[in-house]
């Protein structure tokens, strides 16, 4: 489907407290994982506005990934509740748009798992590897 | 009722789109949807969505004062009599006020310009087919469409009557700056080749536009193509009642505006009179026309809505918004499209006006059943009028040489701020000048330099699209350097 | 006495208005009634251009209540976003209630002050399509028709001369006429969410064609009827149970034909090319905004994310402003079909937007703009 050697562009949202700390560990941890992932810190992941994720795809990114603290943890309390109400519209809606449901992803990471991070991301990679470029990739994005 | 609404059409281009016009209360304007309107069944473009924003109010003024209408135009008339006049009205107004200015360029003993230059290299035989052309539900039934123009960004409207053709199984090839999403095939040819390589025949239509800077010798080479290949053509332009106005004045021996700007330059031309119609607006190098109006002795302006040639005018006599007016538009296709709104501020002005200057008085019913006897009479129904002339001789043409070049709009003619204010190039040009994301491309022309915002599409390389008037612009085409920044 | 759940049968008193409106004119004789008694400030009313042309106005005089009687099915537009920010007395096909009470939702129109009478309906038709198919399928010319009807399935039309002419709506719809498409699959037809459920089924006998049945729904229904009554407007009597019994059965009728006809015009789209058929469907939008501006539901404004976070330099393979208004219309798209109407790209935006939202609510079991005490989905956000 993709070129020999095509890296996915892969856009993670984490949030400061949980799961950015869980990428910083999965860092320190010298945890293998491929470089294709970018990461966004938000405070909370309460924070991420489903246009967020639409302007990630439309901008170029091949997968998006929705991270925060676990239910219960939110530093902001509920935060992340939040994020769980409109995760749920924001899938059903790309589900029916068509995009292939292995390119959005929910995952609540705390701050000390970085292997699971790593695998998270080990993860996701291949299976886009597989998917190939995102349809709503732009011209001149690789 | 509360407030009020008008029936009224969208002044953008001469597609005749119908609209309401409400107005509250408090005078706040909103655009509202006519559906039963033929020529665009209710549907407005982005233009017309923000009709709201366009109607700005125009005040009376006597040597940069305020005044009354009234006396405007009596300064007005002070000034005219027994001047040597140049009249320019290119139909962004009812056909009744474009008659009553003809009644007063009769009283002047000159004639009004509709600023269509191009009228005046044809022979007359070819007037009627370029100034109505055929029916916007011919272009449905078409086999074959070739466009000359960018449907998306310079007359929407058609777009809608290009996809049901397809539905009906045409096919469309686009003959312009880009690649269009509904064209079956893009070509950039030489015009040599569009005979043998368009695949028109009588079943085909041709869509081109013709507006104030356009070459004779296009329209020709446009005429030409049609007659050779028996296809039907439609010339859109640019202004609401462009052909109402080219029917009602008369049809040769008109200047267009480049010359009549000429003239003023060199010192030919000392009064000019508009009817809304905008010479800083219109020219493709605004500030150069501002800097010509100035040579004028005299500037009188007579218009229904705020725009930068009144700033300059010796005389404003403002008449009231378009909307309001009482009076009838005629579209491209022949169609008469009537306001419903009754107010003759603009007309009684200009019967005032034909008075002070020797001529008779004028009002709304006896203009308007003119302008049913003398042009309705001829197309109450919308009727293809059949190329009556030769094959047309082109002559010497100005070839095309810049690569910064408009993308004549409705928000271009009126030069009215809008979110487009970026360029279009293509992927190449974006690489060749190491532009990145977010990036800006700076134009460099003779009058200065501007940095622009770039789209990307798929067009020829080199090129330079823009649908925003440039102060780097000198001309419809104009040669610029480029460079990231 | 007039009490919620009343199924009554009633008629202006104003002999003309009986006569020119649709049904008796009952309608009519309410809102002017209201507005002449003080119930409310203004009254939202069509004001009649021709047989197929109509402009919303809102007016504080009875006599253009009065002149506004008659129902026209060429002029399909909701009335909405006509009654925000006023007091006033509105006539209301169902999804005109619809929107009010999504609206209402939202903060932006005051429910207790705002009256609906509404009013059945089988479906409306664009007024261009109409004069066509009046010239292909009837061979009438426009300019002669005086007057239609919807009657037992049959669109009836009547001319200058007096003749009638009926064609069945399945034969109109097959051939490309006919209602638009968002009313072929609306199941909601008799306006239950409004204050009054006014329309002529279940008008027999005597009275066919010069009385409407009304069933009072609620507490402002009852306040609309008994101001009516006390201004001498109208006259009404209880309804018979045969009268009844007819209605409901012309409402499954209609209802069934909605629920048949919904699953042609959505056809299913195979998993394989499904974003690039959505892609392919928005690529000719021009970005006038118009689908945006005329969506009655839409409480947003100007200042909203959908056009915030578009811009026409973005060269994206699909616009923001489409995925956004996608997502954001799930809860409250009611498939009134204005967007599709004025879209001048052609796009079939209703039914665009109806592959998103109706799944949605009925997995959720919600229906919009039935009563404003039902939370719409998104509020969940809330976290109440």
């Amino acid at each position: 489907m993709a070129e020999e050697g095509w890296e996915p562009k892969i856009v993670a949202f984490c949030c400061n407290w949980c799961s950015y700390g869980g990428a910083d560990t999965a860092g320190m941890g010298r945890f293998q994982q491929p470089a294709s992932t970018r990461v966004i810190r938000v405070m909370c992941s309460g924070r991420i506005d489903p246009l967020h994720v639409y302007n990630a795809f439309l901008e170029g990114a091949d997968a998006v990934l929705v991270t925060g603290c676990h239910i219960g943890d939110c530093h902001y309390v509920n935060g992340n509740e939040k994020t769980e109400v409109k995760y749920k519209f924001l899938e059903e809606m790309l589900q029916q748009l068509g995009l292939e449901p292995d390119r959005l992803h929910l995952n609540w990471i705390s701050a000390s798992e970085g292997e699971r991070f790593a695998n998270f991301i080990n993860e996701v990679t291949a299976k886009v590897k597989e998917l190939g470029p995102s349809p709503l990739k732009p011209a001149g994005v690789k | 009722m509360i407030g009020n609404v008008y029936q009224t059409v969208c002044p953008g281009c001469n597609m005749g789109c119908g609209l309401y016009i409400r107005e509250d209360e408090e005078g706040a304007l909103a655009v509202d949807f006519m559906k039963s309107s033929p020529a665009n069944l209710g549907k407005l473009c982005r233009f017309g969505m923000k009709l709201a924003h366009h109607y700005s109010k125009a005040t009376s003024m006597v040597d940069g004062k305020e005044s009354s209408v009234e006396d405007a135009v009596k300064a007005a008339s002070d000034k005219l009599k027994g001047a040597d006049v140049t009249m320019l009205g290119v139909g962004n107004t009812t056909n009744e006020e474009s008659l009553a200015f003809s009644k007063v360029a009769d009283a002047l003993g000159t004639v009004v310009n509709t600023g269509m230059g191009v009228y005046s290299e044809l022979p007359t035989e070819c007037h009627p087919t370029v100034g109505v052309g055929i029916t916007l539900d011919d272009i449905e039934s078409a086999k074959r469409i070739a466009l000359f123009v960018d449907p998306y960004v310079q007359y929407p409207l058609l777009v809608r009557r290009i996809l049901a053709a397809k539905k009906n199984g045409a096919s469309v090839v686009s003959v312009g700056w880009r690649d269009l999403h509904l064209a079956d095939e893009n070509k950039y040819i030489d015009p040599d080749m569009y005979e043998s390589e368009l695949g028109l025949d009588s079943e085909s239509v041709i869509i081109a536009d013709v507006h104030p800077n356009t070459d004779p010798g296009w329209v020709k080479r446009m005429l030409n193509l049609a007659l050779k290949t028996q296809a039907k053509i439609l010339f859109m332009k640019p202004f609401v009642n462009a052909t109402g106005v080219d029917l009602l004045c008369k049809g040769t021996g008109q200047k267009g505006i480049p010359e009549i700007m000429e003239g003023i330059n060199e010192g030919s031309i000392k009064t000019l009179v508009t009817l809304d119609s905008d010479p800083i607006e219109l020219m493709p190098d605004s500030d150069a026309a501002a800097a010509t109006l100035t040579k004028l002795d005299n500037l009188i302006v007579i218009s229904s809505r705020y725009g930068p040639v009144n700033k300059m005018a010796d005389i404003v006599i403002a008449t009231e918004p378009l909307y309001a007016k009482a009076g009838s538009f005629m579209n491209v296709e022949g169609q008469l499209l009537n306001n419903s709104g009754e107010s003759t501020t603009g007309i009684d002005a200009m019967s005032t006006l034909a008075q002070n200057l020797g001529g008779e008085a004028l009002d709304y019913q006896g203009l308007h059943n003119n302008v049913l006897e003398s042009i309705v009479q001829k197309f109450t129904k919308p009727n293809y009028k059949e190329l009556a002339c030769e094959v047309l001789d082109i002559g010497p043409m100005e070839e095309k040489k810049g690569n910064l070049i408009y993308l004549y709009n409705p928000f271009m003619w009126f030069d009215e701020p809008d979110d487009n204010d970026f360029v279009m190039v293509n992927m190449n040009t974006v690489n060749k000048l190491g532009l990145g994301k977010g990036a800006m491309i700076a134009l460099t022309s003779d009058t200065g330099t501007v940095n622009m915002r770039y789209r990307v599409e798929d067009m020829p390389d080199g090129l330079i699209l823009t649908a925003k008037k440039l102060p780097v612009a000198t001309g419809w085409t104009t040669i610029v350097s480029t460079e990231a920044v | 006495m007039v009490n919620v759940g009343d199924m009554l049968v009633g008629y202006a008193t104003d002999e003309d208005v009986r006569k020119r409106g649709a049904s008796g004119g009952l309608v009519t004789a309410v809102l002017a009634a209201a507005l002449e008694k003080g119930l409310v400030e203004n009254v939202v009313v069509m004001k009649h251009i021709n047989e197929f042309e109509a402009v919303p106005i809102i007016t504080d005089d009875v006599d253009e209540v009065l002149a506004s009687t008659g129902s026209l099915h060429s002029v399909p537009v909701n009335l909405a976003k006509y009654a925000m920010g006023r007091k006033v007395a509105m006539p209301a096909k169902p999804c005109d209630a619809q929107a009010v009470i999504e609206q209402a939702k939202r903060d932006m129109i005051d429910l207790d002050n705002t009256y609906i009478v509404g009013l059945n309906c089988g479906g409306s038709m664009h007024p261009v399509t109409t004069k066509k198919m009046l010239v292909a399928m009837y061979d009438i010319d426009p300019e002669d028709v005086v007057g239609e009807d919807i009657e037992k399935g049959k669109l009836i039309f009547k001319t200058k001369n007096g003749e009638e002419k009926a064609i069945a709506i399945d034969e109109l719809e097959e051939a490309g006429y006919g209602r638009r498409e968002s009313c072929r699959f609306c199941t909601l037809k008799i306006p239950v969410n409004a204050d009054l459920a006014c329309g002529n089924w279940g008008v027999i006998g005597d009275l066919a064609g010069s009385a409407t049945f009304c069933q009072v729904m609620n507490d402002k229904g009852v306040k609309l009827l008994e101001n009516a009554i006390d201004a001498g407007r109208i006259k009404v009597e209880p309804a018979s149970d045969k009268a009844i019994a007819i209605r409901a059965k012309v409402n499954d009728v209609m209802v069934n034909l909605g629920s048949t006809l919904e699953e042609k015009i959505f056809p299913e789209i195979p998993d394989e090319g499904r974003i690039q058929f959505y892609m392919e469907q928005m690529a000719d939008c021009i970005d006038c905004g118009a689908c945006k501006e005329v969506c009655p539901v839409c409480a947003c404004g100007e200042d909203s994310k959908c056009t915030m976070f578009h811009s026409l330099v973005d060269n994206y393979k699909m616009s923001m402003y489409h995925m956004i208004r996608l997502l954001h219309l799930t809860d409250s798209c009611i498939a009134c079909g204005q967007c599709s109407d004025v879209c001048p790209s052609d796009i079939p935006i209703t039914l665009l937007q109806s592959r998103f939202a109706i799944p949605a609510q009925r997995r959720r079991e919600y229906t919009p703009g039935m009563n404003v005490d039902d939370v719409p989905p998104f509020f969940e956000v809330i976290l109440k």
